[in-house]
Formats: structure tokens, sequence, C-alpha cells
């Protein structure tokens, strides 16, 4: 992805047109937006509530560190946050063990059948969890999956596949043949070719499908709201639903509600600054050529 | 990235064995390894995805209450969407959210695009614009919401300039409106994204002749640009088609902040989906519910055929 260099004589010259005269102030706009945005939530979360509407834009009086406090325990984020990194482990890990030996047959093992399963693989891609979500639901209750972490681990597996595959199917076909036909010469079984040789050399693949997987999942709300139910067993977003439910009773704590909204946003926010690149380029990847 | 892609594109070439190879030893021992490394992920994606999915095409032609026996009852599941009124208003704002917002999307994420291709800091300036893509689209209608609520900040900004009774963009009237903008902000990084990727390939000693040739911004648009960046623009609408057909928490979160469903004026067909089989007071109607989620799935299959034929050309070389 080079970058475009103009000369400095074409950038000189660029500055002159209308595009950039409007146009760049126009992004920085926008991307000020976003920034502020980010800062005012951050600003608002040790903030009391008053402030939080008569003075938006100044800095807090003091710092309102109990607001994350009363967001923790009686918001019950702590619990809530608990849950989601459990979930979300198992389901980056169950995902990966399931799909990267998938991905490996399908794009490096030639049958009959490799076009028709990754096409099958694929079309998950287009269906939306409502199309699911009902006899899914049936399933489920059957197997009394219903409101435990492990089935919600159960059905994030299962909808997360289709890209996971798509992704890596992808990634294994970049890597060498010659490789694994030394691997063969030197008397490596097919199976710890894949174990000993692809997977690892596979390994950049594999960790940006896995951050791209925990991610998608920090948040996720639709299965969530059918498949959990009770408040023991709620992610982080039905905590933040929940409490937004919970103000409508108790009064509208808007200081914990934000420090609420900075604990799920945070450690995203951590994760993209420390792998940004790569997060931006899997999630894009496939899409230009 | 593209020096990745382009590399699949002619190793995956390389990898198909000729077909003297596919009798070899080698071959038929890797071949034994095909079924146990695929089979767990097709039994967990059969089971727990396709073949739920591929059940509620035939639960929309039944009359089910969640429980006891199903009645065959054909069609009638979809006369009964056809003549209800809610969803042809959920009906009719799904199809606000592909074109409208889509457009919208589009639109702005050209723009952004052609101003990005050589601004200084352009690479933070992306950044900073996808970040809403990976953030929970509750905690975005959270932040949404409280922009747009009465006296909130939306408002003491248009009071500065000089606007000092705005109408209340939560209430009935607006309240759609104010989501479709919203919906705007959270994806145009993403496409702003894909689409510099695309031009970034595009070689800039054509930008320099059009320059030479007097070209203007949109003229270099229309006859370089566009042109060349055709496919991903094809490939951009196919991903928001599925993606704008997906869209829920985003209102559900905005307009139902009270634990329950929102109004069903700003209801799509994904909400009304939901609020046929899980929210609907009484008895669920798990059959007109299934019809509704058929009904979304055709509508992204229809989609997606008429954008492939209508975006089918040459490739151009360059």
């Amino acid at each position: 992805m080079a970058d475009t260099l103009p000369g400095p004589f074409t950038r000189l010259r660029g500055r002159l047109t209308p595009t950039r005269i409007l146009g760049v102030p126009i992004v920085w706009l926008f991307v000020a937006f976003n920034v502020l945005v980010g800062l005012w939530m951050l600003l608002s979360s040790v903030k009391s509530a008053s402030e939080i509407f008569t003075s938006p834009w100044r800095l807090p009086h003091e710092l309102h560190w109990d607001n994350y406090q009363r967001a923790w325990t009686q918001g019950q984020f702590g619990q809530a946050a608990g849950n989601t990194l459990v979930v979300v482990a198992g389901t980056a890990l169950g995902t990966l063990a399931l799909g990267a030996p998938a991905a490996y047959a399908l794009s490096r093992i030639t049958t009959r059948w490799n076009s028709g399963f990754t096409m099958f693989f694929a079309l998950g891609l287009g269906v939306p969890a409502q199309v699911v979500m009902l006899p899914l639901y049936v399933v489920m209750n059957d197997l009394h999956l219903v409101d435990s972490l492990f089935g919600l681990i159960v059905v994030y597996i299962a909808t997360s596949l289709p890209f996971t595959t798509f992704f890596l199917t992808g990634f294994f076909g970049t890597l060498p043949v010659e490789l694994e036909e030394a691997a063969a010469l030197d008397g490596a079984s097919p199976f710890r070719t894949f174990w000993q040789v692809m997977l690892p050399l596979a390994r950049g693949g594999l960790v940006t499908a896995l951050i791209l997987n925990v991610i998608q999942h920090w948040g996720e709300t639709v299965f969530a709201l059918i498949f959990i139910q009770s408040t023991g067993h709620q992610t982080l977003s039905l905590a933040l639903l929940g409490f937004l439910q919970q103000m409508q009773y108790n009064g509208a704590d808007w200081g914990g509600l934000f420090a609420g909204v900075a604990l799920v946003v945070l450690p995203v926010l951590a994760c993209y600054v420390w792998l940004g690149r790569r997060i931006i380029e899997g999630m894009t990847v496939g899409s230009v050529k | 990235m593209t020096a990745v892609l382009d590399g699949r594109s002619r190793t995956r070439r390389a990898a198909r064995p000729a077909p003297a190879r596919q009798a070899s030893p080698l071959a038929a021992r890797r071949r034994r390894l095909f079924w146990p490394l695929l089979v767990p992920a097709l039994l967990v994606y059969g089971v727990f995805f396709a073949g739920p999915s591929l059940f509620t095409v035939w639960l929309s032609l039944n009359k089910w209450a969640g429980a006891g026996p199903m009645s065959f009852v054909g069609l009638r599941n979809y006369q009964r969407l056809w003549s209800d009124p809610t969803f042809h208003s959920a009906f009719g704002n799904t199809l606000w959210i592909i074109f409208g917002v889509g457009g919208l999307t589009f639109l702005v994420s050209f723009g952004l695009t052609m101003v990005l291709r050589d601004m200084a800091g352009r690479k933070a300036a992306r950044a900073i614009l996808f970040f809403p893509n990976i953030i929970s689209s509750v905690v975005l209608a959270i932040l949404w919401g409280f922009l747009f609520q009465q006296g909130g900040l939306v408002d003491s900004i248009l009071g500065a300039t000089g606007w000092h009774h705005p109408p209340n963009w939560l209430g009935q009237g607006d309240l759609f409106r104010v989501i479709m903008i919203g919906l705007v902000w959270t994806s145009t990084g993403f496409y702003t994204t894909i689409l510099m990727a695309a031009v970034d390939q595009i070689p800039p000693d054509l930008y320099e002749d059009c320059e030479l040739a007097g070209a203007n911004a949109f003229q270099k648009f229309r006859y370089v640009t566009l042109p060349l960046m055709w496919d991903v623009v094809g490939v951009c609408a196919v991903l928001w088609t599925i993606s704008a057909v997906k869209v829920f928490e985003f209102i559900y979160a905005f307009a139902g902040a009270a634990g329950q469903m929102p109004d069903t004026g700003v209801w799509n067909t994904a909400l009304y989906t939901y609020g046929e089989a899980f929210a609907s007071g009484g008895v669920p109607r798990y059959g007109s519910a299934a019809a509704s989620a058929v009904v979304m799935v055709a509508l992204v299959g229809l989609l997606v055929a008429l954008i492939r034929r209508v975006m089918r050309r040459d490739a151009v070389q360059f």
C-alpha cells in the first residue's frame, strides 16, 4: 500500500484546488467530531450528573471516580466484564480450533468438494441473525443451553465460522507449496505437516482472525439479548442496556452510565491503539482485488 | 495488504496440482486428511447455523406459537405480512436504510477518499474515522442519542449559531432521520478505508497526466478514479446491502432505551422479526416472524444478484 507521493511542486499546486480548500477542513471536522465525542464520553464518566448537563465542555471540578465504582457494582458491570471475558475467549479459541483446520482443508487439499463447501461457508456471511434465531432458540432450549455462557459461546462460534473460514482460506492460500512438499519428503505425515509446519507459518493470519473475533464479540448484542436471560449471565452490552433500564426507576445516573460506556469502550480502544493497522486491514481484506 | 492479496491469487494458481500429481501417493494421503479437518467445523456450522436457517424457511409456511404442534398454513404468514401496516413501514424503513443511508454513506466516503488521497496525516485521519466500526452499536446509539437530547450538545451548538428553538430531534417525526444520519456516521469509516485501499492502487502518474490536461477534480474522479475502482465499488455495494439489512442494535438501543421495543414507527424488518418472535406481549408469532426473516434474506439475495448484474463489465487493466 504505497503512499501516493506527489512531489513538492504538485503538492504546492494542488493546494489551490477547490477539493483541498473545501475538502481538507471538512475531513478534519469529521475527525474532530469523533475525537470530541470520545473525549466528551471520558470527561462525562468522571463528572457529577448535573455537571454533565450544565457544563458539557468544561473539565470536571473534581474527579468522580465513584461513577466507576457504582457502575462496577450496582450496574453489575464487574460481573458482566467477567462473563464477557469468558465468552469472548471461549468463542475466539473455539472458532480458531474449528475454523483453521477447515480452512486448511478447503484451501490446501484438493478434492472435488472444495468449491462447494467454500461456497457453503461463504453463504453464511449474508444471513442475518434474525433468520437463524427462531429454530436455533428451539435447538438450544432442547439442549438446555439457553441462558448459559457455554450456550452463547456455541452460538457465537457457529455464527463466526463463515467469516473466519473465508478469511483463513485466503490466508492459507498465500503460503508457499514448497514447504509442504519439503515436509512430506522429510517424512512428515500430512497431519504433522499441517500441525507443525503450516499452522506456525499461518500465525499472522490466525492472530488477526483472533483479534477480529474478540472485537466483534466484545459488544455483540443480538444473540446475547436472545440467549441470555438472567442478570448473572449477562455480557457487557446487556449490562449497558440493563443500566439504561434501571435509570427509568432509580433516577438518571448519567455519570454511572458514561462510566459503564467507558468500561465497554476503553479495552477496545486500547486494543485499537496497539493493533490498529492489523484490525483495519483484517476487516477490509479481500475487498480490494 | 495489496502485496499479500496479489500473492494469494498467484500462489493459489500454483497450488492447484497438475492432474498427474493427483494420483501420487502423497496427494492421496493428504486427501485422507480432508474430512477429519473439515467435519468438526461443518458439524457446528450445520447444526447451529445453516440448519436452523433452512428450517426458518419451512417454519414460515407454518403456524406455530413456540410450543405444541405446528400446523401447515401455506403462504398465509406472507399474506399476513402483506396486509400488516407495521410490516409495511418496517420494510419501507429497511429500504430507506439500504438506499438512503447507503447513498449518503457512499457519497461521503467517495468525498473523503478523494480528499484523503494526498492529504497530510491521512493515516491518522483514516484510523480515527474507522474507529466507530469496532465499537458496540449499543454504545454508539447511547452517545448519538445523548447528543440529540433536548438541551443536549446539538441543541447547544445550534443555539450558539442562532437557532434557538430546534425541533425535538427524538420526537416521532425526526427520530428515524436522526437514526439514519447516525448510521451514516458509523459506517462511513469502513467504506472510506476500502475505497482508499483501491485508490492507492491507481498509479499516480495517471493523475499527473490529468492535471497536465487541465482536468478538474470532478473530471479526474469521473474518468480515472471511478473506472479503475469499479470492481471495489461493487464489492462495497454488496457488503453494504448485507450489513444494512442486519441493522438492529443501533435502532433498538437508540429508540428503545427503556429496555423495551422502540416505537413501531422506527422498526426495520430486523426489529419486526425480533418483535414478532420475542416481544409481542401475547403469544409469540413464530410463523410470521419466520416469514419476515425469509423476506429479509430474499431481499439481500435479490439486491446482491442485481448489483452483480449492474456492475458487471470488463475489468480495466492498469
